[in-house]
């Protein structure tokens, strides 16, 4: 049995012929390029900050629903609601916990406050994620075959409906946020002024989305979660336990989400509808970059936060929504794959 | 080691296997041959876990495994090489073939594995950075048998395997099978081109419409009329 050397077709034009075929891509990536040199020339330095820091968020969210989309085929309108649930007990651990440390100064636990405060966040989203799919998800997943996306979809509008409801009346509308979570004087550095709470949200962001990027490509239950997201049947030919990595999915991506609310609560104080915009946006990059494509959903969230500064720039700050969103309806009319496409199976099936 | 009892089958409505009876003992190399829509891929499925009986048992090891979920049986001993392969398209070689060791945890027993997978189909070893969806179609099959090897099962459902395949590829499939059961492998193939497989099989079973017409040692199967007549063409 020798191999037999097949001879490989020699490649011309790679480049031409790459754009042929990533057309979408490669446009994208020169708007991206016009547009940063654009705002650098106009802004300076300041607004790279700031479309890094809206970026890591955006991509930390996106990446949440472009898994949960991948993996369990939900199209999961309640994505926004665990940024809210993040954001509240964040708020909770963090007031009291503040009140308690400032009677008692001491540097080392001042600073540990929000960090500690994030990491409840964190917990009660993954806890939240893990009871919103046995209790809701596991049932309907028994119950119905056809029609999936569907009701999926319908169950968390309502759930979101519920939560959003929920709060308001045990918690109330009100504006509950922290001016800033550390109180120190910005950092300087290339001649721009950072909050300190900017720089520490930016880089949960980053390595969140690192470690959650090293965990899905190197290890076992990463690369499950991929096989799953795949070919479902064949992840469970191989002993995948389909019900357990869907539970892990819904989860993670839960607790991603709050992770963002909790960090970035002096940004966006919590009430219960504070979660409306990072839904709407973590969705538009997800449509943006192809669903279900987790890689995208990354340069995703920093394409849509460029594009957004771009807009508070050049055209106006009411106009931050809408401008992205038109450009997203182009580009789906054009690519309606996303830039990147995908190969997520609930997109070849329907 | 296998053992189907009286097994009803099928999909809703649609009942396909009709008291099906068949038993596969340890080491041997089983074929499962007929026409199209006589229920050998549901047999499979129903023995892999994506279908549950109606009625009957079905046993292995000496345990029921009627009614447990894929990856229940999976870890019990049985890979399952379907029709579609089910591969991960978008992963590579390498990464499909550790995931079909998913459940083993014995990284020794893994690396063993993967150098007999390697030996079995050296294009493999070649190919292990390419993404599967990208290979052709006979190196997705050897892919596939490879995945359930992977698994060190101790029995191997197969599904087809030369279908679509290049007769010299089909051979190198086969010619591998057979070295997999030398090894030691109980494997239960289901097969269209009935004469190589009654030419490298123990025994096999003929299903017609849903029951089983015939069995038989390989070699008199080989010799019988019938089966000359209706799927050999003699």
């Amino acid at each position: 049995m020798t191999a037999t050397t097949v001879p490989q077709p020699v490649r011309r034009g790679g480049l031409v012929q790459s754009f042929r075929k990533h057309t979408a891509t490669w446009i994208a990536a020169a708007v991206c390029v016009f547009l940063t040199l654009m705002i650098g020339v106009a802004a300076g330095p300041t607004q790279f900050v700031n479309t890094l820091v809206t970026g890591g968020m955006w991509a930390l969210m996106s990446v949440g629903l472009a898994l949960i989309f991948g993996v369990m085929n939900i199209p999961h309108f309640a994505h926004g609601e665990s940024f809210m649930i993040g954001a509240m007990v964040a708020y909770f651990v963090y007031t009291p916990l503040n009140a308690l440390v400032q009677k008692h100064p001491n540097g080392v636990l001042i600073a540990l406050v929000p960090f500690v405060s994030m990491a409840v966040a964190t917990l009660a989203g993954a806890l939240l994620g893990l009871l919103v799919d046995r209790l809701l998800f596991a049932p309907l997943r028994r119950r119905s075959r056809e029609g999936w996306v569907m009701n999926a979809f319908l169950l968390t509008v309502g759930l979101s409906f519920v939560l959003v409801n929920g709060a308001t009346l045990t918690i109330g509308p009100n504006f509950r946020g922290v001016p800033r979570y550390f109180d120190v004087p910005p950092l300087q550095f290339l001649g721009v002024r950072v909050t300190v709470d900017r720089v520490v949200a930016f880089a949960i962001a980053i390595v969140v989305i690192a470690i959650l990027w090293v965990f899905l490509q190197r290890s076992n239950t990463g690369r499950a979660i991929r096989a799953v997201s795949q070919d479902e049947s064949g992840a469970q030919m191989v002993g995948i336990n389909l019900e357990g990595i869907q539970m892990l999915t819904f989860s993670l991506a839960t607790a991603t989400a709050a992770l963002a609310g909790a960090s970035l609560l002096f940004m966006f104080p919590a009430y219960p509808t504070v979660g409306l915009k990072p839904l709407y946006f973590s969705w538009y990059v997800v449509m943006l970059v192809g669903m279900g494509n987790v890689p995208g959903a990354i340069i995703g969230g920093f394409i849509v936060a460029l594009l957004q500064t771009a807009t508070q720039q050049f055209v106006g700050m009411a106009w931050e929504d809408v401008i992205p969103t038109a450009l997203m309806i182009a580009l789906l009319l054009v690519a309606p794959s996303g830039i990147f496409g995908s190969d997520v199976k609930g997109i070849q099936e329907q | 080691m296998l053992e189907i009892k009286a097994v009803d089958a099928g999909y809703d409505f649609l009942q396909v296997l009709w008291d099906v009876s068949l038993n596969v003992e340890e080491r041997e190399f089983v074929a499962l041959v007929g026409p199209n829509g006589a229920g050998k891929t549901t047999t499979l499925r129903t023995v892999a876990g994506l279908l549950k009986p109606m009625s009957g048992s079905v046993i292995f090891g000496g345990k029921s495994i009627a009614g447990l979920k894929v990856h229940e049986i999976t870890r019990m001993g049985i890979a399952y090489v379907s029709e579609g392969l089910n591969l991960f398209t978008n992963m590579t070689v390498y990464e499909n073939l550790l995931l079909g060791a998913y459940a083993s945890h014995d990284k020794k027993q893994r690396d063993d594995s993967l150098a007999y997978v390697f030996h079995l189909f050296p294009r493999m070893e070649e190919r292990s950075k390419q993404l599967a969806g990208l290979m052709s179609g006979g190196e997705r099959k050897m892919l596939a048998i490879g995945r359930g090897i992977m698994s060190n099962p101790r029995l191997l459902l197969v599904d087809e395997p030369s279908l679509g395949l290049a007769p010299y590829l089909a051979h190198e499939v086969f010619h591998a099978l057979r070295a997999l059961n030398e090894k030691g492998v109980t494997i239960l193939l289901v097969e269209q081109n009935v004469h190589i497989t009654l030419e490298i099989t123990h025994r096999a079973y003929v299903l017609e419409q849903g029951r089983v017409a015939l069995e038989g040692p390989s070699r008199d199967l080989k010799q019988n009329e019938y089966v000359r007549k209706a799927y050999m063409g003699i």
